[in-house]
């Protein structure tokens, strides 16, 4: 391996905050020219240190001044054995820590203390990060590495630490992330391995309904991309006994009726079945199943396929798919894993594993580097470790009508999303496993995550796993307010049904308009636009809706996503007063904003729902003035707020009578509930009657309202004077 | 040195939740935590303020961030409800300066005070994780608490930015800190679920459903108690228990304490009351 222009970035990381430094770093370094290896500690060897020309360290510190468990080893070696001279070696050092401990970035220290010790050059000063590391270290590695771009290549750097054949392997995957960085150092010799020798591939389909032989054309034409030449087989007429003079086998096949073959399949499969049917010893195949999981015998014959082969002495280079009607995704994953190791089977048939990282990252390089998109964005292919995932999912057959859950235990790159976790699952373990599977961004896919409302697509396993180390557990839950169908899919009719009563088509006012070349057309203010944009952009009305923790327990609420959509009909600056009108009645009805009896619920879930939940709270404002603050809902905003005024803390026994009235006492009072206030009866020994006087006074609330019980803050004419300076209605 | 914080009490630990008082300034003391009283801070608003006018309770926080500040320590909370509201008013004032300058106008001529917005609101749960730790935690119990307990976040303070460390959507710090005490946590997915603490009296069918709901949960997973690290949702889940058990098939009866409770009385201090809580357990049972 060459050593030009190369930048040995090292890691020493207990959490993982310096490792994501190094990584960004290593991924950054392509912009100076630099070919980066990053490495923890724990990866390299003193021998791999000296020699270098250019070395960047990411260092935290770990209890009391101490090194992070992946430095420690080294950190011993390097003290304890006797080091040559490292001047040829320039460096920088950025140390991680926390300034409330003693031995604030101690580690960072000690290792910059002992390159500068060994003689080595110091391009940069060592920089100190407290626990808002993010833009100290970016602006440390900015310069550094403007600085190790512009060091030129020392002879002894050159010729020193060169990976054996074996260390270059155990390395692999640590250099991907490099490679990553820089996608041609693939090299030439993957690209004269995919155009040496026969490069065939041949797909055999078995179609009933035209679905498999669609999917093995789309096969054939990616193929290319692995420098295969995809040839697409139809089954009907196909020589079985040709077969073993094929390298590289792909069947895409469905299966009809009660576990039988599709029509044009059932020749060969006699003569597959048939005692002279011929070894395959040397070809090697995988099987792609379409199915119905409706049906018992679900992708029958896809197995009988993958079973035969098997026992024709054929080799399952990728294991089979099974796919249900929503197929496209899974076969688009199945076609990725197929592909690249179909391609590296060599021009003798021999299966060459060791080709296949360079492989698949040859192939999604072609993609990434030349743009996925007409408009040039290329898309990096961001591959992260496994992590073991214990996956429990809600299951609900309908036909026995039982629930509960299922659990497994799984390995799982951290770069997968939840949604492609279930196609895995469902694709491996449990055909019956049902959801809606869509893609990343499709509203109707949204599901409860460890009780977080999200679309699975766009929730990666890393997102959940950087809180919880690397063994996390998901917990996969249907959408909570809405009726399960099966397992994940939810009916969301019930919202369908309520945003049909809001009425919500638009009526827009005769007004003045503007001459566009599209014509005249109404105009807003951009100001307007974008906070009528904002109040809408919540994705998917489900996700919203059941982002409610009320929408669960209230039949009649119309949830959050039809309020919020019809709070922005109502403030667009086109509408007509009359649709106005009927918009704030229906929001000032009981099934309208008041229902919603907690906005922090909405406002938690998504960064943008800040926005909604800010405009269900003025759609709530709005509708309390328009009452003037009557009803009950009015009445407790109302008195709370003047209680507030009146003595700088909430008066519950002014609230009570005021806002319940006699029936609501009433009510309390035959329910326990006025029994456990006053005598805190569940109380754990505290005092066993509480400030409940108040229940049994006369009523408040004529002229100024008492103070009841409240003693009164400290300087409490300051908050009157607040009061009377900002809304003198209190 | 002890740690230092300007102390709210949260809502209704003058009222509805007075036990909350009565513990935490001796776990606090256990802690080396020093809690100095904001005598002239009013309620947070609890969501309801702002619904009748935003700017008034965004202006009744910042004077009481003027006063945390003005002492020069953060605010400690030992309500999820006050943290979350405190906390959502305080990024709304640190990220419009324009409107910071208006309310500090405001402030100026009302009591004479100006925020700088140099200050953080911290839960009493995130302090004992975050900056006390949980080692320290655990070598100040005496009476260590061997129920299986359901830990009750609430919603409002599992927000981007108010949780510490913790995780918004999966937290795990109330569970710790369960551990660290000698009981056993159990996982629910309600523990940040709403029991709809604002529409306590406008919509009180759908109020007392989610708090049925909450409790459930717990006693389904097998809960002897529930802590809440909220006074206002422990004063609904405790007070309103029988009302709300009216439209239950199953009984939903459950003790609930405070988490100022739970650790002052693993840390020695009211053992009479422990005794009741664990003849109340026994005697409720799962």
């Amino acid at each position: 391996m060459s050593d030009a222009r190369s930048l040995l970035i090292l890691y020493g990381s207990q959490s993982g905050n310096s490792e994501e430094v190094a990584i960004q770093a290593g991924k950054e370094s392509a912009n100076y020219n630099l070919k980066a290896i990053v490495r923890g500690m724990d990866e390299v060897t003193i021998d791999d240190i000296v020699g270098k020309t250019r070395i960047m360290i990411c260092c935290s510190t770990w209890g009391d001044g101490e090194q992070p468990d992946n430095a420690e080893d080294l950190w011993e070696t390097v003290n304890s054995t006797d080091i040559p001279s490292l001047k040829t070696i320039n460096f920088s050092v950025l140390a991680l820590g926390d300034s409330s401990y003693d031995l604030f970035c101690e580690s960072g220290k000690e290792w910059d203390n002992w390159f500068a010790s060994k003689g080595a050059n110091r391009v940069h000063p060592r920089v100190d990060c407290d626990v808002d590391f993010e833009e100290p270290a970016k602006i440390w590695m900015d310069a550094t590495l403007a600085l190790m771009g512009a060091i030129e290549d020392t002879s002894s750097a050159t010729e020193t630490v060169e990976f054996s054949d074996a260390e270059e392997s155990e390395h692999k995957n640590e250099e991907y992330i490099t490679e990553e960085v820089n996608p041609d150092i693939s090299g030439d010799s993957i690209e004269e391995f995919l155009d040496s020798g026969d490069r065939s591939l041949s797909i055999l389909f078995g179609s009933q309904s035209g679905n498999s032989e669609e999917l093995a054309a789309r096969i054939a034409k990616n193929a290319s991309k692995y420098g295969l030449n995809g040839s697409v087989y139809d089954m009907d007429g196909f020589d079985f006994t040709s077969l073993s003079k094929h390298k590289r086998v792909l069947i895409v096949c469905s299966t009809w009726g009660e576990g039988e073959m599709p029509d044009n399949a059932e020749d060969l499969w006699q003569s597959a079945i048939s005692t002279s049917a011929p070894n395959l010893n040397g070809v090697n195949f995988s099987v792609l199943s379409l199915g119905d999981s409706s049906y018992d015998l679900f992708c029958q014959s896809g197995k009988d396929w993958d079973r035969r082969f098997e026992e024709l002495g054929a080799s399952r280079l990728v294991a089979r798919v099974d796919c249900d009607v929503d197929y496209d995704s899974l076969a688009a994953q199945w076609s990725l894993d197929a592909l690249a190791s179909m391609a590296a089977v060599d021009s003798t048939g021999q299966f060459q594993e060791d080709k296949l990282d360079l492989i698949i990252q040859y192939a999604s390089g072609t993609d990434a580097v030349g743009a996925s998109g007409d408009d040039g964005f290329s898309v990096p292919s961001l591959v992260s470790d496994n992590i073991q995932v214990e996956v429990s999912i809600f299951r609900y057959d309908p036909e026995t009508n039982s629930r509960g859950k299922d659990t497994w235990l799984c390995s799982l790159p951290g770069n997968m999303s939840v949604l492609e976790t279930l196609r895995s699952i469902k694709g491996t373990h449990d055909g019956s496993l049902t959801f809606r599977d869509g893609h990343c961004n499709d509203p109707n896919t949204a599901i409860s995550v460890n009780g977080r409302i999200v679309l699975p697509g766009s929730l990666c396993l890393d997102s959940i796993s950087s809180l919880n180390s690397n063994n996390i557990s998901l917990n996969l839950a249907p959408l909570p307010c809405f009726e399960v169908i099966r397992d994940l899919i939810v009916d969301t009719w019930s919202l369908e049904r309520k945003r049909e009563s809001s009425k919500p088509w638009m009526v827009a006012a005769t007004r003045d308009g503007k001459n566009t070349p599209q014509g005249p057309l109404g105009i807003m203010t951009p100001s307007t636009a974008s906070y009528l944009h904002s109040i809408k952009d919540f994705q998917s009305a489900p996700l919203l809706h059941a982002s409610s923790d009320a929408t669960p327990f209230s039949d009649s609420y119309v949830g959050p996503s039809i309020v919020a959509s019809s709070w922005a009909k109502r403030n667009d600056p086109r509408i007509s007063e009359n649709k106005k009108k009927e918009i704030d009645t229906f929001l000032n009805s009981p099934i309208g904003i008041k229902a919603e009896t907690d906005l922090s619920s909405i406002r938690r879930q998504e960064s943008n729902y800040i926005a909604i939940s800010e405009a269900l709270l003025e759609a709530r404002t709005s509708s309390l003035n328009h009452d003037s603050f009557n009803g009950r809902h009015g009445k407790h905003v109302w008195w709370y707020t003047w209680s507030i005024k009146s003595s700088g803390k909430v008066n519950e026994t002014v609230l009570y009578r005021q806002v319940l009235g006699p029936l609501g006492l009433l009510s309390n009072l035959l329910s326990g509930v006025t029994a456990r206030m006053i005598l805190g009866f569940t109380r754990t020994g505290g005092n066993m009657i509480n400030d409940g006087l108040g229940m049994v006074m006369p009523p408040a609330g004529i002229g100024k309202m008492p103070k009841q019980f409240n003693s009164s803050v400290h300087n409490h004419h300051e908050v009157v004077a607040i009061f009377n300076e900002l809304d003198g209605r209190f | 040195m002890p740690l230092r914080y300007a102390y709210h009490p949260g809502n209704v630990s003058h009222s509805s939740a007075p036990e909350v008082n009565d513990t935490i300034f001796n776990l606090a003391k256990s802690l080396s935590i020093e809690l100095i009283p904001l005598s002239g801070a009013t309620s947070c608003g609890a969501g309801i303020i702002r619904q009748a006018n935003k700017r008034l309770q965004l202006t009744l926080n910042a004077r009481t961030f003027a006063m945390a500040e003005s002492l020069g320590f953060d605010i400690l909370t030992p309500c999820a409800a006050t943290a979350g509201n405190l906390n959502e008013d305080l990024q709304i004032l640190q990220e419009d300066s324009i409107l910071l300058s208006e309310i500090n106008s405001t402030l100026q001529n009302t009591c004479g005070m100006e925020f700088s917005g140099n200050l953080k609101v911290h839960h009493l749960l995130h302090v004992l994780v975050d900056e006390v730790g949980l080692e320290k935690v655990e070598s100040a119990v005496k009476n260590p608490l061997n129920f299986t307990i359901a830990g009750y976040y609430g919603p409002n303070m599992q927000q981007k930015g108010m949780c510490g460390e913790d995780d918004i959507y999966d937290p795990s710090y109330l569970e710790q800190l369960i551990q660290a005490i000698g009981g056993t946590p159990i996982s629910w997915t309600s523990r940040t679920q709403s029991v709809g603490v604002p529409g306590l009296f406008s919509e009180e069918p759908t109020v007392l459903k989610q708090s049925a709901n909450v409790i459930l949960d717990a006693k389904d997973e097998g809960a002897e108690i529930i802590v809440s690290a909220c006074n206002l949702s422990h004063a609904i889940l405790d007070v309103y228990q029988g009302k709300a058990s009216r439209g239950e098939i199953h009984p939903i009866n459950i003790p609930i304490i405070h988490l100022t409770e739970m650790l002052d009385f693993a840390f020695g201090h009211h053992n009479t009351r422990l005794a009741q809580l664990r003849t109340r357990i026994a005697v409720i049972g799962n």
